[in-house]
């Protein structure tokens, strides 16, 4: 779990990027796995100290993100969380698609506007090895 | 009779005996509901023997059965098996079907127009002696229900009870009742209910059963009367599916009320897109069913 060193690799303006050796879950998905990733996003979430509410709220988020991916996309990804002392981030990354397709369409909603609801913000990249999403979590004062 | 047939538990009539295999406690308690309310409705008295105890009627009773006036009434009854189809934890096939027997002549004395009994068998997986008389007792229950007006609801789990039991008995019945089933899968149920009606959704629901969300929805909002869709074991929905669900209660609150059971962190998903204060839909968040 992420501590103060992963807040300093993790901050406001460049949260594209997890901070390696502070990832809390790292996990490949496609559409047969959403399930676990689901099951695992949760557990990581509740473990960061977050209420039923906002554990919730985390795994809709990384289920939205990841069926973008799985339906838009490349048809599978990775889910990246990781924490600092006050947010908690959830990074979906679609691995960009096998054909050179344009990236998946983030901008169209898709589940997209519901992560923008529940998250205290969002990123969206789009780069040569695909699309990359960041939202990001308060985490409640303990 | 063979037990090939099979019916709603809400098209059940005087002189069957009915087999329901359920998979969990919320289908038992959905479809045993059912089964006492139309009885109760029709006038008919009605006996449900299971291991619950007063649990029982706290079942019915929330699901919108008049349980505890009808038990002052002597109208309803919920009682254990012991003293009825067991004699201590004995059982005797002859002593059982003597016991329904009485059952159906004392209804009628009493002036009910009939019976309904339902029995959960669930007795038969604890070391009763003679249960090997199980099928016997089956296979008896025809006799004392002939020239009745009388039907019998016989309740087994069938995750628990083996098959060789379940198909030593099947043959037995007259028909089979079962919830309908849009889907039935490790992660998501989506079935009738019947008591209050409408449809049940547990488990996790994502874009990708989609379809049988669909047919299920499409049948609630053809319902005659109000709906419940309830979702109180429906863990996760997504933004794709929490849509559907909302369109379709805003369809069927054009004509009848609806009512949103689900729990409480499912809940914000359904009033984000506008379900709270709108007539006819009533939004329930709450633990447990």
């Amino acid at each position: 779990m992420a501590g103060d060193r992963g807040h300093e690799a993790a901050g406001p303006g460049d949260q594209g990027t997890a901070p390696t050796g502070f990832t809390a879950l790292d996990q490949e998905f496609d559409a047969r796995s959403l399930y676990a990733l689901r099951a695992a996003v949760a557990a990581h979430a509740a473990k960061a100290g977050l209420s039923r509410q906002a554990v919730y709220d985390v795994t809709a988020a990384a289920h939205e993100l990841a069926a973008n991916a799985v339906v838009h996309g490349a048809g599978q990804g990775r889910v990246r969380l990781w924490t600092d002392d006050r947010f908690l981030y959830c990074q979906v990354t679609d691995g960009g698609s096998a054909n050179g397709s344009t990236p998946w369409p983030a901008e169209q909603g898709h589940g997209l506007w519901l992560v923008d609801q529940v998250a205290s913000d969002l990123s969206i990249e789009h780069g040569s090895t695909g699309t990359t999403i960041t939202a990001r979590f308060a985490l409640e004062p303990a | 009779m063979a037990a090939d047939a099979s019916a709603r538990v809400t098209d059940l009539t005087a002189e069957v005996h009915a087999c329901l295999t359920f998979g969990e406690a919320e289908e038992l308690f959905d479809l045993t509901a059912a089964f006492a309310r139309d009885g109760l409705a029709a006038g008919l008295k009605v006996i449900w023997l299971s291991d619950g105890g007063p649990a029982l009627a706290a079942e019915l009773a929330k699901r919108g059965i008049p349980a505890e006036s009808a038990m002052a009434a002597g109208q309803l009854t919920t009682a254990r098996p012991e003293g009825r189809l067991l004699s201590g934890q004995a059982f005797c096939a002859d002593a059982a079907v003597g016991w329904l027997a009485g059952q159906v002549e004392s209804a009628s004395r009493e002036g009910f127009p009939g019976l309904r009994v339902a029995m959960d068998m669930r007795w038969a997986l604890r070391p009763v002696a003679g249960v090997e008389e199980l099928p016997r007792f089956e296979e008896g229950i025809a006799a004392a229900l002939s020239g009745s007006t009388a039907a019998v609801l016989c309740q087994y789990d069938r995750d628990r009870f083996d098959p060789v039991t379940l198909a030593s008995v099947a043959g037995a019945h007259t028909l089979s009742v079962a919830a309908a089933t849009y889907h039935a899968g490790p992660l998501l149920r989506i079935c009738r209910q019947y008591a209050p009606p409408g449809i049940r959704i547990a488990g996790e629901l994502d874009w990708q059963s989609e379809e049988p969300l669909a047919l299920a929805l499409a049948e609630a909002v053809r319902f005659d009367g109000d709906v419940m869709v309830n979702m109180s074991a429906l863990a996760f929905t997504d933004a794709r599916c929490t849509r559907m669900i909302a369109d379709a209660a805003r369809a069927i609150a054009s004509s009848h009320a609806v009512t949103l059971r689900c729990l409480p962190e499912v809940a914000p998903g359904f009033a984000r897109l506008g379900l709270t204060g709108v007539p006819g839909i009533r939004l329930v968040a709450a633990d447990g069913r």
